[in-house]
């Protein structure tokens, strides 16, 4: 339990809500996915729209690699080691 | 002679010889083995092996220490591909992340290879019907083979990918980049058709 000054006790939640979603999930281009498997892989474990998949697919294709997903940073391993899975070249890494 | 796969009611329909079948099968297999974890011996604690079961990575694997620097240098790059590092500025939270998932990531790749390879060995003439979980569990198995394959023809860029046609044209005959490459070219127009026919549900 933290004795600190009221005004000490604030600025420690306002970073907690800043640090709160600092974390991205990045999809890395490369020469073997399918462009279309790469939207199927969107639609299928995001879920996101045919649109918002094929757009994702198209900054990975042009300019090699895409934020895919932020969030905290366990969520962002979770999709890295899902997206892992479906052979995707995903990694996360803190948002800066 | 092989035909693209067709929706036919809630199958997923295309036709391969046997030979084309027997590449699939023998891809898919060669995945499987290469991407399969070795079987952990039990330990004699009882804990660690009821761990183990689970799946879970081992309390005494290795945790990003000194040594993983020389596994990483020498790890087959295929692997590399397969189970890219997960963190790319920071080695220690990579080797974290690969400690706590790659055992996982293993047995689920090889067990949706296994489920592809078994779908496969149903035969009905030339026939390959697949439901949708197998149809799902095919697309992303050949995705592993494709990946592993394009490794071997050390297709690195879209670039390499692009000259790949080019530098076989140039190969002579008995060019082992050869039969790679046409393995490669067949597996990736099978499995864009499969990607189509999902795509379109």
């Amino acid at each position: 339990m933290s004795i600190a000054p009221a005004e000490l006790a604030r600025t420690d939640i306002a970073e907690d809500f800043l640090v709160d979603r600092p974390w991205i999930t990045l999809v890395w281009n490369d020469p073997v996915n399918l462009m279309s498997y790469v939207t199927y892989v969107f639609q299928t474990y995001f879920g996101y729209s045919r649109e918002k998949a094929e757009k994702l697919m198209l900054d990975v294709h042009q300019k090699g690699r895409a934020v895919v997903s932020n969030g905290p940073r366990e969520k962002m391993e979770l999709d890295t080691e899902a997206l892992q899975g479906y052979g995707l070249w995903a990694t996360f890494q803190k948002d800066d | 002679m092989a035909t693209a796969f067709k929706r036919k009611g809630d199958r997923f329909v295309a036709r391969l010889d046997d030979v084309e079948r027997q590449v699939v099968v023998a891809l898919l297999k060669q995945t499987h083995e290469f991407l399969a974890p070795a079987p952990r011996e039990p330990t004699g604690d009882p804990f660690e092996d009821l761990v183990a079961r689970l799946g879970m990575p081992r309390l005494t694997d290795s945790a990003g220490d000194a040594g993983d620097d020389v596994a990483q240098a020498t790890r087959d790059p295929a692997l590399e591909r397969l189970l890219p590092a997960a963190h790319r500025d920071d080695p220690a939270m990579a080797a974290e992340f690969r400690r706590l998932t790659e055992h996982g990531l293993r047995e689920r790749k090889a067990a949706n290879l296994a489920s592809a390879i078994s779908a496969l060995q149903v035969t009905d003439g030339d026939k390959v019907r697949l439901d949708q979980a197998q149809a799902q569990a095919m697309v992303v198995a050949l995705t592993d083979v494709r990946l592993v394959l394009g490794e071997r023809l050390e297709l690195r860029t879209d670039d390499d990918a692009d000259a790949l046609q080019d530098r076989l044209e140039a190969a002579s005959e008995d060019d082992p980049q050869l039969l790679l490459a046409a393995y490669y070219d067949f597996m990736t127009w099978l499995q864009e058709s499969l990607i189509q026919v999902l795509m379109d549900l």
